[in-house]
């Protein structure tokens, strides 16, 4: 977590200045019940008006000197958290966005999400808090000690024994909670579920007639939820209680001294009435300490939840030097490559060899988990292989620059993805400076022409969040166009086409087939229909190649081939 | 004035739900009233026994003792029943939260298909989570401060007429500026805070939606745009987050300078008084200080009160929200004479069915369909055209607009769901596994099934291999939405599932794709052992299994466009004949 410190950078004066300030606001209040003393022992004493009058004036000074340095102190902690907080976000947020698919896949996206949403609201919370209060409450309650040392020494010693038995009082009633809390949070999750599974599994329930039992489950998380509830609430409500009885049988014990040492001339009355008022102001800073505690614990489980994301490092290592490209005739070769990912038992890929010519059509069938995906997406190196090389127009993809390598490739991932914006802004992405034209051309070339013309803002159509607003074929053909708009050298299409209904299909492949660049092109399906005339098939099997060849050519012999053709066309045989 | 209506409507139900733990809280009430009565009146005895120390060798420590015990005394009650009260609170609060859940779940398992179908999970979820347990805390916690908060002030002000008038008039005056200012504060910094919540609502739909696709981002090289976007956004939050928390942290500076004031205006009140000895009171030095512990105290009821009024508010707006869904109208009842059908044979007739999710836009229209038993329908068209909806109206998910659904010539809605569903074996696409155990899993329809009929079945839908390879076998522990199991393992369990049971009927919903072929070939296979001699409907997508149905629906944009047999169909060179054959076209 100290690492994170580095973003306070720039908020140093604001960090020191800011607690420094509100000691000094603290110094002022501690000095009230002597004031009050005073007025006490020698305004009263003696009957002198005007001396009150004074001493009331100085009561208020130190208000009106307290409240400036509060408010100066605020705007010092606000500053500087917000500002480091800002910071910290952009930092993180820039580091995820270039973190690996392995680093992507190991951290898993929701849980980023939550460290850049919630997790930094509560560190910029935490901040705060700390540099108002973290001192203050402390300096307050010892200060207030020690006050009672300069007011009587003898009676302040009432003040050394109630302020550890204060502490131990609310730091135990918290431990013991703490726990318990989660438990509760626990069995809430459990209570959530048992909602959450009724509302999605409604079908099969009602289908398997389990509302009763369903109900009984229900029950049951729900009542163990309110014992446990129960429990917790009956321990802290001991806090408050606890504290008073403490606060106050010091204060009879105060009072009791008191009497004995005023009797003896030693005190006077004003002064047992300051230390009164010390112990007074113990309680409540002791309970807004105890709370802050608290938060700060909850910040600092942010905090390092952060930090732990920011020092994932990067496994790819990207070369800065710019590739010769040496002009192979291979747009892509696989010499011998094995991919085993991280924590995974086994290798995905095993022993990859083969080669790619310019402009060839490529087809990758097998089926799930048989490594399709895992295979083309080495190609743009979001993946490193573990064993043996993936060249790329004839040098290695390691000795890319990322940026370099894959501006070369237009990739349509299975998952069809648009984003918040026009189609125009999401058609950019494929090439920040394409024209209407050229973004039209990809946009027919993808069978999705029709639907911009259906449009009545064409490409200004607005798309919502994730696409919603788009059918789950129209956003596959959309995601195909934006690979097209960057004209890519090498295309590969991850089983993109299979919300396509059989006719857009055919035409999507025909048209591709006649794209004026002539890319490479690779398309993973699970179709044999989609892939059956391409230059070349590669068969996959449990990560390893099963066949490769032309469609003919492997139905006579590759048999993990001929099965799945013939369990999607039957026909021919009868 | 009508959402006032709401809220005293609202109100009003809060009240029945406390009704039952009335006693409670009228128990609750009073403990409130006496710890309340209690705190005030130690300042009182602590104020009196200082005017016993007077000074040297003017110590009445006989009367001190006294009311030391006293205080001993009054602190001892009060801790024991404040404990008792947040106690008795605490119960209240958890109960009502609880039987509140219950009857949402309740109603949950009762609701049409239609409103869960139609609202987000996550929404109902949070109603049954979030708004009760902010409701309960809301408004019954707020009730108590509320109430002691009153309490506490009236009670100051007795206490503090009864020693001395003028000075109670400087603190009744004074205190209520700092309430003012609080108040100006909480008006002033609303709009920040919305702009704040919503840059933020901004930045995090933008924070979402690239790093849940942050592979896309990378594979189109396309970080230092989004990184732009995000810094316009980010730059803008600190700005107006700087803003809202800074004015918003000024109200307890500026509240305690008021405060201070009041303490300073009473000490000076105080003293003079004490000395003047002003005609008809006797102020003296612990009255002093019982004004200054009850000025320092007296603004915080007010400053609480204020915060628990816009709480209490909010748990209104989450209690109705509560309320709305316990009140959604439920699914039609079964009638009281409805039928309990036996072992079905297999009939079912569409007479004349018309259906629509939304009534402006009809779906089916006419649809009649006559199924002999042990009859195969599939149904087929292009993703969308409303082929799920047959299964909808089959399992009586939704009820049909006009016209009738009758199995075994009687209409299922003179039926009772259970035992029409239970004539029903039904496998969807989208699998949904419950969190337990295989065997919970595959024993949904048939609790009582013994081990060799679980794994006769399993065997029987090509399970058992599998889940005999798993760690702990059929104990294995699945977590939500099968986490582990690959798309095809989880389509066999269920299939598993309905094997067991084996109803008359079946629905079945093929996968598109994710499954792989091996698999593929065990779950057609599965299923086709299911069929045997059994009336069935499938969403189908595999040629072979359309080619064999004995009837084929083709649908196409919700309606029913063709119907016969596969070479009937073709020969129409219809719609279906062209999807047919576009498999084949290149």
């Amino acid at each position: 977590m100290k690492k994170l410190l580095v973003y306070l950078k720039g908020h140093i004066k604001e960090s020191i200045l800011g607690p420094l300030l509100k000691l000094l606001e603290a110094s002022f209040e501690l000095l009230v019940p002597i004031v009050i003393k005073s007025i006490v022992d020698i305004g009263i004493g003696r009957a002198d008006k005007v001396y009150i009058i004074k001493m009331c004036l100085i009561l208020m000074l130190l208000g009106v000197v307290g409240m400036v340095c509060s408010v100066t102190a605020q705007y010092f902690a606000a500053k500087a958290s917000v500002g480091f907080v800002t910071k910290l976000r952009r930092a993180l947020f820039k580091h995820i966005s270039y973190l690996s698919y392995t680093e992507i896949d190991t951290l898993g996206t929701s849980s980023m999400i939550t460290r850049m949403t919630s997790d930094m609201n509560q560190v910029q919370t935490g901040i705060n808090l700390t540099l108002r209060l973290l001192l203050r409450s402390p300096f307050i309650v010892f200060g207030a000690m020690i006050m009672a040392f300069t007011v009587d020494a003898k009676a302040a010693f009432t003040f050394v024994v109630a302020i550890p038995a204060l502490f131990i009082v609310v730091f135990t009633i918290m431990l013991l909670s703490i726990p318990l809390y989660k438990k509760v949070q626990h069995r809430l999750d459990r209570v959530l579920n048992s909602t959450r599974e009724n509302l999605m599994g409604v079908r099969v329930i009602r289908a398997f007639r389990l509302e009763e039992k369903e109900i009984e489950e229900f029950d049951k998380r729900n009542e163990e939820l309110t014992a446990t509830q129960k429990f917790v609430g009956r321990i802290s409500a001991l806090m408050n209680p606890l504290t008073y009885v403490i606060i106050n049988i010091a204060i009879i014990w105060l009072i009791h001294i008191g009497a004995i040492r005023v009797s003896a001339g030693v005190l006077t009355q004003g002064a047992v009435l300051a230390l009164y008022n010390y112990m007074s102001q113990i309680l409540v800073e002791l309970i807004k300490f105890a709370n802050l505690i608290i938060s700060i614990t909850k910040a600092v489980a942010s905090a390092n939840r952060i930090s732990a994301v920011l020092d994932v490092k990067s496994s790819l290592i990207e070369k800065e030097s710019i590739s010769q490209n040496s002009g192979s005739e291979y747009a892509v070769e696989f010499r011998h490559v094995g991919l085993k990912y991280k924590n995974a038992g086994g290798e995905a890929l095993t022993d990859i060899n083969f080669s790619v010519r310019r402009g060839e059509v490529v087809g990758i069938i097998g089926g799930t988990g048989s490594g399709k995906t895992s295979l083309v997406n080495l190609i743009p190196r979001f993946y490193d292989a573990t064993s043996g090389e993936v060249i790329v127009d004839g040098t290695n993809v390691k000795d890319y620059p990322l940026k370099e390598l894959r501006d070369k490739i237009g990739i349509v991932p299975q998952k069809a993805v648009l984003f918040k914006g026009s189609i125009r802004e999401n058609m950019r992405w494929g090439n920040n400076n394409a024209t209407d034209e050229e973004i039209m051309e990809a946009i027919n070339m993808a069978q999705a022409g029709e639907i911009v013309a259906q449009k009545k803002d064409g490409l200004d159509f607005a798309i919502e969040q994730g696409g919603k607003n788009l059918s789950g074929g129209q956003r596959q053909r959309f995601t195909i166009a934006r690979a097209l708009v960057k004209k890519p050298e090498i295309l590969i299409l991850d089983d993109s086409a299979s919300a396509l209904d059989f006719a857009t299909d055919a035409a999507l492949r025909k048209a591709l087939r006649e794209m004026p660049d002539n890319p490479t092109l690779f398309i993973v399906s699970q179709r044999t229909s989609s892939i059956q005339f391409a230059d070349k098939i590669v068969v996959l099997d449990d990560g390893e190649i099963a066949g490769i060849g032309k469609h003919d050519e492997l139905l006579e012999t590759c048999e993990v081939y001929r099965e799945i053709y013939d369990s999607q066309f039957k026909k021919e045989e009868k | 004035m009508k959402s006032q209506k709401i809220q005293i409507d609202t109100i009003r139900k809060v009240f029945q739900y406390i009704k039952n733990y009335r006693i409670l809280l009228s128990v609750s009430v009073v403990l409130a009233a006496s710890t309340v009565a209690l705190t005030l009146y130690v300042p009182i005895l602590i104020g009196n026994a200082i005017d016993y120390i007077i000074g040297p060798d003017n110590v009445n420590f006989e009367a001190v003792a006294k009311i030391l015990v006293k205080i001993a005394f009054a602190v001892g009650i009060t801790s024991i029943l404040e404990w008792l009260m947040h106690t008795i609170n605490n119960n209240i609060t958890y109960q009502v939260v609880r039987d509140i859940r219950k009857k949402a779940f309740r109603k949950i398992e009762i609701l049409p298909l239609s409103y869960i179908d139609s609202h987000p999970h996550g929404e109902i979820v949070s109603r049954v989570i979030a708004d009760t347990d902010q409701f309960a805390e809301g408004l019954l916690m707020g009730f108590t401060q509320l109430f002691t908060g009153v309490v506490t002030i009236i009670g100051t002000l007795i206490f503090m007429l009864t020693i001395n008038v003028k000075i109670t008039f400087i603190v009744v005056v004074l205190t209520p500026l700092s309430l003012f200012v609080a108040n100006f504060i909480a008006k002033s910094t609303y709009s920040m805070f919305k702009l704040q919540s919503e840059t933020r609502g901004e930045q995090t739909s933008l924070i979402e939606e690239m790093i849940d696709n942050v592979k896309i981002v990378q594979a189109f090289s396309y970080q230092e745009e989004v990184l732009r976007k995000f810094d316009e956004i980010n730059r803008r939050l600190e700005k107006c987050s700087l803003r809202a928390v800074f004015f918003s942290s000024l109200t307890n500076p500026l509240t305690r300078f008021i405060n201070s004031l009041v303490y300073a205006a009473v000490a000076l009140a105080g003293a003079i008084a004490v000395i003047g000895g002003d005609v008809g009171s006797s102020m003296t030095v612990g009255g002093l200080s019982i004004f200054l512990s009850y000025a320092n105290q007296y603004t915080k009821p007010f400053n609480e009160i204020s915060g628990v009024i816009t709480e209490m508010q909010n748990a209104i707006a989450c209690a109705g929200r509560i309320f709305e869904l316990i009140e959604e109208k439920p699914q039609i009842p079964d009638a009281e004479d409805a039928i309990i059908l036996e072992k079905a044979s297999g009939n079912v007739l569409f007479d004349n069915v018309a259906f629509s999710y939304v009534s402006e836009r009809p779906l089916i229209r006419n649809l009649n369909l006559k199924v002999e038993p042990g009859q195969s329908v599939a149904i087929v068209g292009p993703t969308g055209s409303g082929k799920t909806t047959v299964i909808n109206l089959l399992m009586r998910f939704y009820d049909v607009d006009s016209g009738g659904i009758k199995v075994e010539g009687i209409d299922i809605r003179d039926i009772t769901r259970n035992s029409l569903r239970e004539n029903y074996g039904m496998v969807l696409q989208d699998t949904w596994l419950k969190s337990g155990t295989i065997r919970e899993n595959i024993t949904m329809g048939k609790p009582e099934a013994t081990e060799e009929e679980i794994i006769a079945a399993a065997k029987a839908a090509h399970a058992h291999s599998f889940i005999k390879r798993l760690e702990y076998g059929y104990d294995t522990v699945i977590s939500e939405e099968g986490g582990s199991l690959s798309q095809g393992q989880k389509q066999l369990l269920s299939i598993a599932r309905v094997m067991l049971c084996l109803p008359p009927m079946l629905i079945l919903d093929e996968a598109t794709s994710s499954i792989d072929t091996r698999t593929e070939v065990k779950i057609q296979e599965a299923f086709a052992r299911l069929m045997q001699g059994r009336t069935s409907f499938i969403v189908a997508h595999r040629l072979s299994t359309i080619r064999e149905a004995d009837i084929i629906l083709v649908m196409k944009d919700g309606d029913i466009i063709e119907q016969g047999t596969h070479d009937e169909l073709l020969s129409q060179k219809g719609f279906y004949a062209n999807l047919y054959n576009s498999q084949f076209e290149q």
